[in-house]
């Protein structure tokens, strides 16, 4: 607000003493060029409604990549249970709490879904702080799956290279051939296709002075939107911990490297041949 | 058109109309024209940016190639409408789109009629649109539970100004009766929900969004994934009768922020988005 009065005054100003001075004094042409600027000052008021965020460093670091912020979006609470974010001089702890939902809508009758609409819609206003309920799809994660199918076939073939050289008999090299084979089926059937997974969750946030503040505060609204949602859909709500917090964060736990990484370079190597 | 917005407005309105009020002390013939024109031009910009401020800010940051860093590793690029992050190599490009689902809470005239069906359909439609989006997404509902008397008070007021308006258009000499069914429309989606409030509906207000998120071996491929993504949702989500907008500019940055902490109070909200109640 300081600085739209501050641009939206300084404009005021210059047009005031544009028009005031006598055309005698200030030739048109640059009583023009500066009611250009005065508009232009006018025009950056008006901006800062929304956009003061972006236009006060635009002005300062006048650049092309404008650094609003240097520092990591959030850290993990010492709890474990919250992250924190730093909003000016407060801190923000956000909870997420993650709903249990295995029900299909093709194993309802009727009146069942419309009761788990109603569910649905009551469980909207459970509590009256901002809650955001999310129904997340990602890509499983299949690293570790992955790693496990490419160290298995790296020895698969240190075995088959060992044995050839080694002039081992035609049917143990026959046998590790197709062992490598094997492996390489099992891997590019399984990056070959992505498996999603859906998960559903609250979060909430709660804002101090202080971290702890901050993360007390979350806490004791954590319990409510649990006790509420519990209530609602008769399911046991878990506050997520530690790394878990990541998958509803982070955008590289919603497509998980390697499980990527694979299915790109097999992508890659498709277009070539 | 909000207060807020009003005030900005004719604030900044002062300066080109003291332009306009000094048009001769800036010189005749050809000035005179040359200020009209920049008065019209300012006044243009000031009611974009009061209407449509999304379509000038982008424009601006996309012409100027200018980008913006909201976080370590994060990235808004030029034309404002995704975020792109940088993890070994591979980029994943996240963008928003707004998804008001409108007929299944807020826009009905007869509760029990127009709803029920929907919601029955409703469980079975989201199954068949969820599994035929095959990428990342996350469908998000921001809600905050209102005050029931405020609610009502201010249903009440609506209803009021309503049937103060269909006395005057039934009163009128040249009484239009398309005119009238709007105003009785209007009349019957205000009384829907004073009822459903009546029967102990909480009402709340909500922000309904989706975030999807795209890699790609270079930026330039996660952005191109992430516009086809968007557009696969706008395709899928359709059968939801939702409406469905990609975000960008200042509510694409909102939106992003709220990954990372959520508003604690209603105000918060509906000082960035116009949130359904």
């Amino acid at each position: 607000m300081l600085g739209f009065i501050a641009f939206f005054a300084a404009s005021v100003f210059m047009v005031l003493i544009v028009s005031s001075i006598p055309t005698a004094l200030l030739p048109s042409g640059f009583k023009i060029l500066l009611l250009i600027i005065a508009f232009f000052i006018d025009a950056v008021a008006i901006s800062t409604r929304f956009y003061s965020y972006l236009i006060t460093p635009l002005i300062k670091q006048r650049k092309r990549h404008i650094v609003l912020s240097n520092e990591d979006a959030y850290w993990l609470s010492v709890s474990g249970d919250a992250i924190l974010h730093r909003e000016g001089e407060q801190y923000v702890a956000t909870v997420y709490i993650k709903i249990p939902i295995y029900v299909s809508a093709t194993e309802m009758t009727p009146e069942e879904k419309l009761e788990f609409t109603s569910q649905m819609a009551k469980l909207l206003s459970v509590g009256d702080t901002p809650t955001r309920y999310t129904t997340q799809i990602h890509i499983m994660n299949k690293d570790s799956y992955i790693d496990t199918l490419r160290n298995m076939m790296n020895s698969s073939e240190n075995e088959e290279a060992k044995m050839m050289s080694s002039n081992a008999s035609q049917k143990d090299l026959e046998r590790v051939k197709g062992k490598v084979s094997m492996w390489h089926h099992i891997m590019d059937n399984a990056s070959s296709t992505l498996s999603l997974e859906q998960v559903t969750y609250a979060a909430i946030s709660s804002i101090g002075s202080k971290e702890f503040e901050a993360v007390s505060g979350v806490q004791q609204k954590a319990r409510e939107a649990m006790s509420g949602i519990s209530a609602v859909l008769g399911v046991t709500p878990s506050v997520m911990t530690g790394e878990s917090i990541l998958r509803f964060v982070e955008p590289e736990y919603l497509i998980p490297y390697s499980t990527v990484s694979e299915q790109i370079s097999k992508s890659m190597r498709e277009e070539v041949l | 058109m909000d207060e807020e917005a009003i005030m900005y407005l004719a604030m900044c309105g002062v300066a080109p109309l003291i332009a306009i009020a000094q048009l001769g002390q800036f010189g005749s013939g050809i000035y005179t024209y040359i200020i009209i024109l920049l008065v019209g031009l300012l006044i243009g910009f000031l009611l974009i940016m009061t209407f449509a401020d999304y379509v000038v800010f982008p424009l601006i940051t996309g012409m100027l190639d200018i980008t913006f860093q909201p976080y370590k590793n994060y990235k808004i690029t030029r034309s404002q409408d995704a975020v792109v992050k940088n993890v070994n190599g591979l980029y994943y490009a996240t963008g928003f789109v707004t998804a008001n689902l409108f007929s299944y809470v807020f826009k009905a005239e007869k509760l029990e009629e127009d709803t029920e069906l929907k919601r029955i359909e409703a469980p079975e439609s989201w199954e068949k649109v969820i599994m035929s989006i095959p990428f990342s997404f996350k469908y998000h509902v921001l809600s905050v539970g209102l005050s029931v008397q405020t609610v009502r008070d201010e249903l009440e007021g609506k209803r009021g100004y309503q049937e103060y308006q269909m006395s005057r258009a039934l009163q009128s000499a040249k009484a239009n009766d398309m005119v009238i069914a709007d105003i009785q429309r209007k009349l019957n989606v205000i009384q829907a929900r004073i009822d459903s409030i009546g029967k102990g509906e909480k009402p709340i207000a909500s922000l309904m969004y989706i975030e999807t998120t795209a890699v790609g071996v270079s930026e330039k491929q996660a952005l191109d994934q992430l516009s086809a993504q968007v557009k696969q949702l706008q395709i899928s989500m359709s059968a939801m009768d939702v409406q469905l907008l990609r975000v960008v500019g200042r509510e694409l940055y909102t939106l992003f922020k709220f990954g990372f902490g959520l508003p604690t109070t209603y105000a918060q909200v509906a000082t960035n988005f116009g949130v359904e109640k």
